[in-house]
């Protein structure tokens, strides 16, 4: 004989009561501002970034180390969508974000133009490049990141010297690149490459018609070449200094014709529920702790002071291709409906 | 994400009048409660979502406007989408058919040894999740896979077709789908009379002949309607699409809806709608002929299957039997495996030697990303929750739809199946409409916190819940009840005593099914996760795109596990079941 709880009746009719309120068992735990005594910061940080998740989750580890206190939840997706995130929940009435970091300066300047950011200078400005953070203290870059061309070092014997190999016949459906809709680093590349002398559209168009495959992240490009899948692949610099690292047999290459370059910037939203520790994770991020792990991880740091990682150049000895800050901001957009049309994407 | 239709289980309800209602329900019943609470519970949750996207899609600043859907027409890229949506539709439909039938048939029909183990072998197709299976194909085919480690050993310029195209997106999806079709036709064939059969090879038709003639058309219904649920099963999936075609620039619609919603957020959200309204009616479309011809089909269902061997294959039962399983492993097993043994790799393009295998990818996992616990925590308790509610409701609204069928509950199990039968894009989608703001000006907070997965997982699985519910209610003749109450059981004595012991192994086949669902799910996940919220499904995905092929899989692998050891609890359910069924009569109470 089997006996069963006497109470699941009326749990049954209690649940179908609740039913019309639909369990709000799942109500994600509000964030809590900071403790209120000001010394000690906690809470729950909530960061919002388009790096690589592995290091999405170190930088949030090491910043533990410093502040115990402070719970940081990461979501991680491409720029773009990203910020088609923060759009929906702006919408929604309530963006969760206390922190940005990003794929690059174009991204912030359309969210400080919709008055979605906060002004914070960091102490530790200082020793940043004064050109690489906002005036008005919106956003600060972090690290310096080139996209480069990435080659299979088993496919293509010697390294390509210009972006031009890209519409030449070596280089016919081997090809791959990010796709600005995911991107924001693809995103700033095409807006400035559509815009610098002897690229333009006309460019592009090349590319593509030389079989160009368009995948969503860097990440995705860079296991594209670094199995043979691609021979020829535009990339951010650290990935493919990384994977050569650990033993993949790929190359990376500074064309000559100069690289576009991003900063991965930081910022902390206008609502931002817990600007204590908002505040303390960008100090931490540039502080020289912050920078010197960047560096470990493998990207060029921001910082004075602090040398690049092995197999990378330092901002300094770049040729770098840049575009109109304003300009890239206002046709971002177009630009990205622009490449739909062009790539059919 | 895998999905067993509520329309594969056909049920007719007696529109018998019981007068022993329980008494809770009898003061439910025509009363003033259950209306007032139902139906503008049954109207949010399943109504207005749907009404919210197609009224959305219609909308413009300027009234009423058809300019989403010219905007659409006009661009090139939704014509070549709609294109491959067809083409992947109908390919994955033919195969999935092909293969079904092929099953069906030698299970069916024929004598070939370990029918009982080949069962559930099909069904392993359909229980992994489609991003798993995919994953273990593309991971198998791939340039670092054991295809293509074969082929260079043949021949070092030789290379594997690219899974990354329309035909592995068929070919995947195809074998995704096939226990479908099987599950359906298995049936269909055992109820064909073996006279009819007979009798035409009596009349001097060959093998063949009888096949084309007698068998064929009689099965007909019922692989039309596998055929059509495959149709919608194919329609509703966003994984084989996301994760081999959109790497490659194929766009599906499904997929094409996710680009522009995650894309371009809510700018995004009235062209996300036109395209879903597109996408929602082909489905309801499909649904509906499916519904109708199974309502046409029930005739023979007073036929008792016939499950005795009819052809016996004699000298070829071995090497028909071996080479069946030799297809099915090739299919699963080792994908699997291959996708298990790339998870061990220390970097992504290295050989598979001993000196690059590692178990790094799965310490990482495990122990150094707090967000992947966090997701398999969240899928877990997403899961759970979404089965307990799903059991509790569905269950109680199964047993009021069956011992008193009205024109009220009718109705609101066609509402309570429709965010199951739209495509889950489609339905995300109407989902975030809705909660963002449900009264314009009010914005409850639901958006962007786990609670909206909860309401989301609870409306789209409730109505797998009702219909196994409502199958395990039907076999229970209402006498049974009436002699408790008779014999003076009181209304909890009636259920603790009675009912459930009856009905809860049917009952727990449901729950664990919605359990497996939800454990999985990504369609749906993919649109409204926000940080802290991810789910397993999520979390594969976005290590996939940004190019973490190896935690992926070794996340892939694990899930793997955690399926086997769900699908072996269920199995062991089954059991259970079929052996309470055999002593159905004699308990002792």
């Amino acid at each position: 004989m089997r006996t069963v709880k006497s109470g699941l009746i009326l749990s049954a009719l209690a649940a179908m009561l609740v039913f019309s309120g639909c369990s709000d068992k799942g109500q994600a735990s509000q964030a809590q501002s900071g403790s209120g005594n000001g010394a000690s910061i906690s809470g729950k940080l909530s960061f919002y970034t388009s790096q690589p998740e592995e290091d999405a989750t170190k930088l949030a580890a090491a910043f533990n180390q410093k502040y115990p206190g402070v719970d940081v939840a990461i979501f991680r997706s491409g720029t773009e969508e990203v910020t088609a995130k923060l759009q929906a929940e702006k919408q929604a009435g309530q963006i969760q974000a206390d922190v940005l970091l990003l794929a690059d300066s174009v991204t912030f300047e359309s969210l400080k133009k919709q008055d979605l950011l906060q002004a914070y200078k960091s102490p530790e400005l200082g020793e940043i490049p004064a050109e690489l953070a906002d005036p008005d203290g919106m956003y600060t870059g972090t690290k310096v990141m080139a996209t480069v061309l990435a080659t299979n070092t088993q496919k293509v014997k010697t390294a390509p010297t210009s972006w031009k190999v890209l519409t030449e016949a070596a280089a016919k459906d081997t090809g791959i690149m990010p796709s600005p809709l995911y991107s924001g680093a693809a995103a700033y590349n095409i807006g400035v490459l559509s815009r610098t002398d002897g690229f333009g559209w006309e460019f592009l168009q090349a590319v593509k018609d030389n079989g160009m495959a368009v995948i969503k992240g860097n990440g995705a490009v860079m296991k594209a070449v670094a199995s043979g899948e691609k021979s020829y692949g535009m990339v951010v610099d650290f990935m493919v200094a990384r994977e050569k690292a650990k033993g993949s047999p790929v190359e990376l290459t500074y064309p000559e014709e100069g690289v576009p370059i991003i900063t991965e910037p930081i910022g902390i939203m206008k609502d931002a529920k817990n600007t204590a520790a908002a505040q303390a994770f960008v100090d931490f991020v540039l502080s020289e702790d912050g920078q010197k792990l960047a560096a470990e991880i493998g990207y060029s740091p921001i910082r004075k002071g602090i040398s690049a990682p092995q197999g990378l150049k330092s901002i300094s000895e770049m040729k770098i291709l840049s575009g109109d800050l304003a300009k890239l901001t206002d046709e971002r957009e177009s630009d990205k409906q622009k490449f739909i049309d062009m790539f059919g994407q | 994400m895998s999905e067993i239709h509520p329309h594969s289980v056909s049920v007719q309800y007696k529109g018998k009048d019981h007068s022993i209602l329980p008494q809770f329900v009898r003061r439910f019943r025509g009363g003033w409660a259950a209306r007032l609470l139902g139906v503008p519970a049954v109207l949010l949750l399943f109504v207005f979502p749907v009404a919210k996207l197609v009224w959305l899609s219609f909308q413009s600043d300027a009234g009423i406007t058809l300019a989403h859907y010219r905007e659409l027409i006009h661009q090139e890229r939704f014509w070549i989408t709609l294109q491959s949506t067809v083409t992947v539709v109908l390919g994955s439909t033919a195969l999935s058919l092909l293969l079904g039938t092929v099953f069906a048939w030698f299970v069916a029909y024929t004598d070939i040894g370990r029918k009982r183990m080949l069962h559930p072998a099909i069904l392993l197709c359909f229980i992994l999740p489609s991003y798993v299976l995919t994953l273990s194909w593309s991971s198998f085919i791939g340039p670092q896979g054991w295809v293509s480690q074969l082929l260079q050993w043949i021949n070092p310029g030789l290379t594997p077709w690219s899974m990354y195209s329309m035909g592995g997106i068929i070919f995947v999806m195809g074998i995704h789908h096939f226990p479908l079709v099987y599950m359906l036709t298995l049936d269909v064939f055992r109820k064909i009379p073996r006279d009819l059969e007979w009798a035409a090879r009596a009349g001097g038709l060959g093998k063949f002949k009888t096949f084309c003639r007698i068998t064929l058309p009689l099965a007909l219904p019922g692989l039309t309607a596998g055929g059509l649920l495959v149709f919608l099963a194919s329609l509703d999936n966003f994984g084989i699409p996301a994760f081999l075609g959109t790497p490659v620039n194929i766009s599906v619609l499904s997929t094409l809806i996710y680009e522009e919603i995650v894309g371009f957020g809510p700018s995004a959200f009235a062209r996300g709608a036109s395209l879903s309204v597109l996408l929602g009616t082909a489905a309801v479309l499909g649904s509906l002929l499916q519904w109708m011809l199974l309502r046409k089909s029930h005739a023979p269902d007073a036929v008792q299957p016939d499950s005795v061997p009819r052809y016996s294959l004699g000298k070829f039962r071995k090497p028909v039997s071996a080479a069946l399983w030799a297809f099915l492993l090739l299919i699963t097993a080792v994908p699997v495996s291959s996708m298990i043994s790339l998870s061990l790799k220390r970097a992504y393009g290295l050989g598979l030697t001993a000196s690059n295998l590692t178990f790094d990818n799965y310490r990482y996992i495990l122990f150094e990303n707090p967000r992947v616990w966090t997701s398999i925590q969240n899928s877990l308790i997403l899961s759970l929750v979404t089965m307990l509610v799903c059991l509790a409701a569905g269950s109680l609204f199964a047993y009021l739809r069956v011992r008193k069928p009205s024109p009220w509950t009718k109705a609101a199990e066609i509402a309570a199946s429709v965010p199951y039968t739209l495509p889950g894009i489609v339905f995300a989608l109407s989902m975030i409409l809705v909660w963002m703001e449900p009264i314009p000006g009010w914005n409850p907070g639901i958006y962007g916190t786990m609670s909206i997965l909860f309401i989301a997982y609870i409306c789209r699985f409730l109505i797998l819940q009702i219909r196994t519910g409502v199958t395990a209610f039907m076999q229970i003749d209402a006498s049974i009840e009436e002699a408790a109450r008779v014999s003076g059981a009181g209304i909890r004595r009636r259920w603790t005593a009675v009912l459930l012991p009856l009905v809860l192994p049917g009952l727990l086949t449901g729950g664990i099914l919605v359990f497996l669902m939800s454990l999985t799910e990504l369609t749906v996940s993919a649109l409204l996760y926000a940080s802290g919220s991810q789910t397993i499904g999520v979390t594969i995905f976005s290590f996939e795109q940004a190019g973490d092929t190896l935690y992926s899989t070794a996340l892939s692998s694990l899930i793997v596990a955690l399926i086997g050891a769900g699908g072996a609890v269920l199995l062991l359910i089954r059991k259970w079941n079929s052996r309470q069924g055999e002593g159905g009569h004699s308990h002792e109470y």
